[in-house]
């Protein structure tokens, strides 16, 4: 008895300090996540010093806005809708069917989306251009054809599905393989089709992933600038991200107080798709068992061996031919020149590595950039998933909508917004971050931490709350508790959520181009640097170095997973 | 008991947020000792006269890269004290940040070199600029010298006409070989609604009686691809997707010389010239270092160095480097300056409306 009251009383106590503990840490994300972005909205609503909406009005009744909203919803629709589809068809061929080679495929799709989207656009652009790989096998054929026009909608749409639909995967194919097949079962034993089981049980299951990778696919695509900058400003198809920069840049005597207000716009939208992605997983129910089952369900029989060349072959060219286009480009004396002996060169290379310092000094912020920032993200975005998983209370969902903002928002508006917060949070008082490193740091932080926190957040939500209190119940102390019940289950999940941030960190461009200072150069903006000077054999070189690293890492990462789950497998 | 164990999520959510203001405090720290170092050298500097040039200088160019690292490094060969800061992107970037610091309470830089003229006039126009009459100017031509010497000169960058040796047999020599039938679909250029330069091009052309807007239209109805700027521009013809470009010369020249199959020519009918111009800004921190960095820009060896990367010199005496005009032989197409200002959101929209903008 006295046990108990003693526990009661703690409880209570411990409820107030830890109360406490959230409402500090709801205010920390608020000033760092929140503030930044409403100093940029107010803009909106001031002009010279007085509330009004006249920007809204004006910006409402221009008709190229709603050419350029239009253009928008076709390209984030398209863009979506092509990346959910292909995320859930490579989810459930790896989930469930028997193809071969399951971890290789998993590695291999992630590929588009760690090739940063710059040199993924620039790889396609060659690949299809006029002298490009595509056209030279088109015209073997009898007929003529014409390879893909990249400099268009479907150019732009495709690209972002193809650099996004590796998010809808990654969240998807691990709670596919949650679902009970029992309950697969159940539907076909009572005479359900193939197809039916799908509707009825796997994808209502199944939505808690796919609707959150879909929504950062969603936001990714809404918020894109590199893609449709480069391949809508030659075809004129402007949208909401590459209008801001417009806006920005022309510098008109309103130039910030509009693009605020199409940021404000851009903003409105992605929250929408917040909603619904909370609206269809409102409706999921969760009945999934606690291990990932990972044998396979269904057998492919005599489609086996065209399924898998298929899905081979389409990776293979999304990943290994753009690579190799960059590849020979990096390899050639200067740009345009035919790929032939006599102008092979590695100098790029040499240059690269050796003689410019500035690019080992860039490698060297970002990998520091990178590793903090997934330091940070790693701990506080995966305390802040086990709050919102452990106890959905209003104020929890508030910090994972506060957490996402400033991933939703084109680089550039974050940048910018990032320059009115830190370059003087308080009028008269710089506390000199701003031309820093350290304020690349916090611009990643704040960026990336949504993706830690979907990670994360995915992984619990597949963790049951009853192995937790098990372990309690059995005395667990809270370090144990984690390290022997909660990490080993979670660290998938988390890692893989670490890992997006460790990458999208390396490679960022958008951001660190408006706020890098000498000293704090990094990956992105050496490759900006090279390509806007004119020496894109210097930053194609630099590219490939980057990803055959990135690959390289990938590939360790690999051969470590199949240890540990060996080590696991023994235990 | 059981509750407390629940205190260690939340115990690293804490150390974590701490050791981010940790990390923060350090270059707060380190921000706020160099910005100590350069109060205390401005007032022994101001003490003790000119001699003292010294603290920190921030720069903020559009120049690549490598060329802005040769002018500091230049300048610092005679000015080991002060220790400059580069921030280098687009233009536009450039801008874009210096606006967001003069939004935000304070202006950092201290030096800008930014694409061209008007550019600076927008900023003289929002007063962010301090004149600056260098003892160098006696050596640059009164035309690419602000009246007001807010801002001046550093080189001459001439838009040309780029074209792809494989694919271009006899190179051109007027801007309206590129509205003729055969250069139809072939031709590249930068658009003005992402670039400064290109933006004063379209200014220029339209503004000259030879050309006009109905210029933009036949190229228009010639299928001209608009990219983002003029490294997309080399890029596209170097490579063959383009026979004919549109782009500042130095980029080209620099592609040239590294081999790639390009060359370029300057029209008969003239070239639209950006000048880089330099300035102070008005609230510079050190503007003695400041000074001194704008006479090196001008003098004759900072004008040396430019020239050795590949830059037109603006100083009088000067040769232009192998293979690029120098002032004498340009033939500078150009227009007045607060009209182009003035008049360049209208000439984005009347590009827009040409070209079709979605």
């Amino acid at each position: 008895m006295g046990v108990q009251l003693d526990g009661a009383h703690q409880r209570f106590a411990f409820f107030q300090k830890r109360r406490l503990l959230a409402w500090v840490l709801a205010l920390v994300i608020f000033c760092l996540f929140v503030l930044p972005v409403i100093r940029l909205f107010l803009l909106s609503f001031f002009q010279e010093g007085q509330l009004t909406l006249s920007y809204y009005t004006q910006i409402f009744s221009e008709p190229r806005t709603w050419t350029i909203f239009g253009n928008t919803v076709v390209m984030v629709a398209g863009a979506t809708t092509l990346a959910l589809a292909l995320g859930l068809v490579f989810a459930w061929l790896v989930a469930y069917s028997d193809i071969r080679l399951k971890k290789l495929l998993q590695l291999m799709i992630l590929v588009p989306f760690i090739i940063p989207s710059y040199i993924l656009t620039l790889s396609w652009t060659q690949l299809m251009s006029s002298n490009g790989w595509v056209a030279s096998l088109l015209q073997l054929l009898p007929f003529s054809l014409e390879p893909l026009q990249m400099y268009s909608m479907e150019g732009i749409i495709f690209t972002l599905a193809l650099s996004h639909f590796p998010l809808v995967f990654l969240f998807t194919v691990g709670v596919l393989r949650k679902i009970p097949r029992e309950m697969e079962w159940a539907a076909r034993a009572s005479g359900a089709s193939s197809w039916h089981v799908f509707k009825q049980v796997t994808f209502p299951l199944a939505l808690p992933g796919l609707a959150g990778g879909g929504l950062l696919a969603f936001i990714a695509n809404l918020d894109n600038f590199g893609i449709p900058a480069f391949l809508g400003i030659p075809a004129q198809i402007t949208v909401l991200s590459t209008a801001i920069y417009q806006e920005v840049v022309g510098f008109g005597p309103s130039a910030f107080a509009r693009a605020a207000t199409l940021s404000v716009i851009l903003a409105a939208v992605a929250l929408l798709g917040t909603f619904a992605q909370w609206w269809l997983v409102r409706k999921a129910k969760q009945t999934e068992t606690i291990q990932q089952d990972h044998e396979p369900r269904y057998q492919l029989g005599r489609l086996r061996l065209p399924v898998e060349l298929s899905l081979w072959a389409f990776l293979l060219m999304i990943t290994v031919v753009p690579i190799a286009s960059m590849l020979q480009s990096s390899l050639v004396k200067a740009y345009g020149l035919p790929f032939s002996a006599d102008h092979l060169t590695l100098d790029h290379y040499r240059f690269i590595l050796f003689e410019n310092d500035r690019v080992q000094g860039a490698i060297g912020n970002s990998l520091l950039l990178a590793a903090g920032t997934m330091a940070i993200c790693l701990f506080v975005g995966t305390g802040l998933a086990y709050m919102r998983a452990r106890q959905p209370n209003a104020l929890n969902r508030a910090l994972e909508v506060f957490v996402g903002f400033p991933y939703a928002l084109p680089g550039m508006v974050l940048a910018l917004a990032m320059i009115f917060m830190w370059l003087e949070p308080i009028p008269g008082w710089n506390p000199g971050v701003y031309g820093t490193i350290g304020i690349l740091f916090i611009a990643y932080i704040t960026r990336f931490m949504v993706l830690q926190v979907r990670g994360s957040y995915t992984a619990m939500v597949q963790v049951d709350p009853s192995m937790e209190e098990a372990a309690s119940l059995f005395g667990a102390r809270p370090m144990a508790k984690w390290r022997r019940v909660l990490v080993p289950l979670l660290l998938p999940g988390v890692l893989s959520g670490a890992f997006l941030v460790f990458l999208t960190a390396l490679t960022e461009l958008t951001v660190s181009s408006l706020l890098w200072s000498s000293g704090s150069e990094t990956i992105g903006l050496m490759i900006f640097n090279f390509e806007q000077a004119g020496y894109s054999t210097h930053s194609t070189a630099f590219s490939m170095l980057i990803v055959t690293a990135i690959l390289l890492v990938m590939v360790s990462m690999y051969m470590l997973q199949h240890v540990r789950d060996r080590r696991i497998k023994d235990i | 008991m059981i509750e407390k164990k629940r205190m260690v999520p939340f115990a690293l959510l804490v150390f974590s947020a701490v050791s981010l203001a940790g990390c923060g405090a350090e270059n707060v720290q380190e921000q706020v000792n160099s910005a100590a170092e350069t109060s205390e050298t401005n007032e022994t500097e101001q003490a003790e006269g000119t001699d003292a040039i010294a603290g920190t200088l921030s720069f903020y160019t559009s120049q690549p890269d490598a060329d802005a690292e040769a002018l500091v490094a230049g300048f610092r060969e005679q000015y080991p004290d002060v220790d400059v800061t580069i921030f280098r992107s687009g233009t536009e970037e450039v801008v874009s940040r210096l606006l967001a610091e003069e939004e935000a309470g304070s202006v950092q830089a201290d030096v800008l070199l930014l694409a061209d003229a008007v550019t600076f006039e927008n900023l003289k126009e929002k007063d962010l600029l301090l004149p600056y009459e260098s003892p160098e100017l006696a050596h640059i031509p009164a035309d690419f010298v602000d009246q007001d010497y807010m801002y001046i000169g550093t080189k001459l960058m001439a838009t040309v006409l780029a074209y792809n040796t494989d694919l271009v047999e006899e190179a051109p020599t007027s801007w309206f070989e590129l509205t003729a039938d055969n250069a139809k679909g072939e031709l590249t250029m930068p658009s003005p609604l992402y670039s400064g330069a290109a933006a004063y091009n379209a200014g220029v052309f339209s503004r000259n009686d030879d050309f006009g807007w109905s210029f933009y239209e036949k190229l228009y109805e010639n299928e001209t691809t608009v990219v983002q700027g003029n490294g997309g521009v080399v890029q596209a013809v170097a490579g063959g997707e383009a026979s004919y470009g549109m782009v500042v010369d130095f980029v080209v020249a620099n592609a040239k010389e590294q081999g790639s199959p390009i060359d370029f020519v300057y029209p008969e009918e003239g070239v639209p010239v950006i000048t880089e111009p330099i300035a102070i800004t008005k609230n510079s921190k050190n503007e003695g270092a400041a000074k001194a960095f704008v006479d090196f820009v001008l003098s004759e060896e900072g004008q040396q160095l430019g020239k050795d990367v590949g830059y037109t010199p603006i100083r009088e005496g000067i040769d232009a480097p192998a293979g690029l005009k120098g002032g004498d032989e340009l033939h500078v197409l150009s227009a007045d300056l607060a009209d182009l200002l003035e008049g360049r959101e209208e000439d984005k929209e009347q590009f827009q409306s040409i070209f079709g903008a979605h």
